[in-house]
């Protein structure tokens, strides 16, 4: 173990899906022409009034209601003033001193709280394209709103960082105020970074990481940022604080500003928004419009339904697959049998991590149900059902298209007695092989009357039968 | 008390260049402002916990998109644009 101990923080903004920005009618649509999004209010334009959009409000609360935050029964927005080309009024509107949500917290499978300072609204910069020693500007994503959200310095490892991320972004994704898509930067997150010798209790000289699009970069960049400052420490430096930058390529932070030339933002009320007032009855009012929280819903489907714990994990992932899995499950005596069949063959069709998120198979949660139902009145057997699934979601056709009458009802035991007296006088070097005490021998047998049966003959009979024939 | 150092300060952050000669005025002056927006601190706000603007609050606007502009009148004022985009110098 290390001398030291990791200290993080994270900020994590997070943009919201609503139809409009922040202030403005202008469409939030991911991609477009370049300003093709864009009114007077969001480039900017003196005389221009912002409209603060209701649902950006409603929206934050849902967040800050699945984690555990409280809600400010006033809040209002501020001026954040700096100058750049991706600002077009110099400022950001965003929130200071009175963010609406506060005080919430993130656990973590360890049990860890990760404490969350606030969640605040706020408008989204432009996007700023450099070449040829030129800036050019888009105002498209400008005034889109987001939410940030500030974690307390409770992060103890890269791990939990991880875990962390992923937590938000399942929660927020269950209660759909975002699609959390890293990649194409509607969640980002800030790293604050610092390390102090184990057991102490002061806090050390942070660093923050800036703008990171990815879990395996926040990951990588803090691994790094923590040997840095151990190091720095142990030959006698001392860390700065100062921003720095993640480079990927190089897997290595630089300076993008030290302290002495850190902003001071002069926050102050923003005038042309008046402040924003939230009763007990309207959170109240939202609260009961959130649905199962993936912790919730997994604790349920491990006690209630009897799903082992890692298979519980993997499908609470994603709230699409718990949608489908519940209604799937509609009247099932054992939902174990549908929660089987989407970790074993509907995921085998999904191979990445994004197909899984949108869940889009041609088979629909009726389709498994009725193919389930089918199994559990004891019309066919698991491994016909199983090669009927396969052939359901590649085609997006019913079982009954892959299953006919004939091969409903199983075997009865006539003609599985039969099939096993053809299997053992058509294999005796197999029943040889078993007699000297090779019980793997019986499996080629097994597997003859599973192919002479179309599947219909049930393995653990057949085994059985086998086993007192065969002596 | 506003002094020299304060007045120096306030101009790095407003990227402003002031010079030696002119210091002594400035902070003089720069003293003189704040003296008189300390006359708002005289200001009766006892039981306001935050202001309300014309004790109106929560004006909303429905999440309804409305068509935006076309791209020639947002680009109309931009000193040089290029491709559909506004054009600045490169800055850090
Ligand atoms: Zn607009």
């Amino acid at each position: 173990m290390s001398k030291y101990e990791l200290v993080a923080g994270l900020e994590t903004h997070i943009e919201l899906a609503t139809n409009t920005k922040i202030f403005c009618g202008c469409t939030t649509e991911f991609g477009g022409e370049a300003n093709t999004h864009c009114c007077p209010v969001c480039i900017g334009l003196p005389g221009t009034l912002p409209k603060l959009n209701k649902r950006v409000v409603e929206y934050a609360i849902r967040a800050g209601l699945a984690t555990n935050c409280k809600i400010a029964e006033i809040s209002k927005m501020d001026r954040k003033n700096y100058c750049y080309p991706d600002l077009p009024k110099a400022y950001q509107i965003s929130q200071f001193d009175k963010p609406l949500c506060y005080e919430g917290y993130v656990q973590l499978s360890n049990g860890r709280k990760i404490r969350l300072t606030r969640i605040h609204i706020e408008e989204d910069a432009g996007k700023l394209i450099h070449k040829n020693g030129d800036t050019y500007v888009d105002y498209n994503r400008g005034g889109v709103p987001l939410i940030e959200i500030v974690s307390e310095p409770d992060i103890r490892s890269v791990e939990e960082a991880r875990e962390y991320v992923e937590k938000l972004q399942q929660i927020i994704r269950y209660v759909g105020v975002s699609d959390c898509k890293m990649q194409e930067g509607s969640m980002r997150c800030d790293v604050n970074i610092s390390v102090r010798p184990q057991g102490s209790d002061t806090l050390g000289t942070r660093t923050e990481i800036k703008n990171m699009n990815s879990i395996t970069f926040i990951a990588k960049a803090m691994e790094y940022e923590f040997e840095r400052q151990v190091d720095l420490i142990e030959s006698g430096g001392s860390v700065v604080q100062e921003t720095l930058r993640y480079d990927d390529a190089t897997n290595t932070t630089s300076s993008m500003r030290s302290k002495e030339d850190a902003h001071d933002y002069r926050y102050f009320r923003e005038p042309d928004l008046v402040t924003i007032s939230v009763s007990k009855e309207q959170v109240d009012a939202i609260a009961k419009t959130l649905p199962e929280l993936p912790e919730a819903k997994l604790q349920r489907y491990v006690q209630e339904l009897g799903i082992p714990q890692k298979d519980a994990e993997l499908l609470t992932k994603y709230r699409r697959i718990t949608e489908f899995f519940e209604s799937a499950s509609i009247g099932l005596q054992n939902p174990k049998t549908v929660a089987n069949f989407i970790l074993g063959s509907v995921f085998k069709t999904l191979e990445t991590e994004s197909a899984k998120e949108d869940f889009k198979i041609l088979t629909t949660p009726a389709q498994l149900n009725e193919l389930v139902k089918l199994i559990e009145s004891g019309k066919i057997k698991n491994n016909l059902a199983k090669a009927a699934l396969d052939k359901m979601l590649a085609s997006g056709k019913g079982a009954t298209d892959f299953i006919d009458e004939s091969d409903m009802g199983g075997l009865d035991e006539a003609a599985l007695t039969e099939l096993c007296k053809q299997a053992i006088s058509s294999n005796p070097a197999a029943v040889e092989d078993y007699k000297n005490g090779k019980e793997k021998a019986l499996q080629s047998l097994l597997g003859y009357i599973m192919k002479n049966s179309r599947g219909k003959a049930d393995a653990q009979a057949a085994l059985a039968m086998l086993k007192d024939l065969a002596v | 008390m506003i002094n020299k150092e304060d007045v120096l300060n306030i101009a790095l952050l407003s990227k402003l260049y002031v010079a030696d000669d002119k210091l002594d005025e400035l902070t003089a002056g720069m003293q003189e402002i704040i003296s008189f927006a300390d006359t708002i601190n005289s200001a009766e706000v006892e039981n306001t916990e935050f202001d309300n603007i014309n004790n109106l609050s929560d004006v909303f606007r429905e999440d309804v998109v409305v068509e935006s502009y076309p791209r020639e009148e947002i680009l109309k004022n931009a000193i040089e644009q290029d491709e559909g985009h506004f054009l600045v110098k490169k800055r850090v």
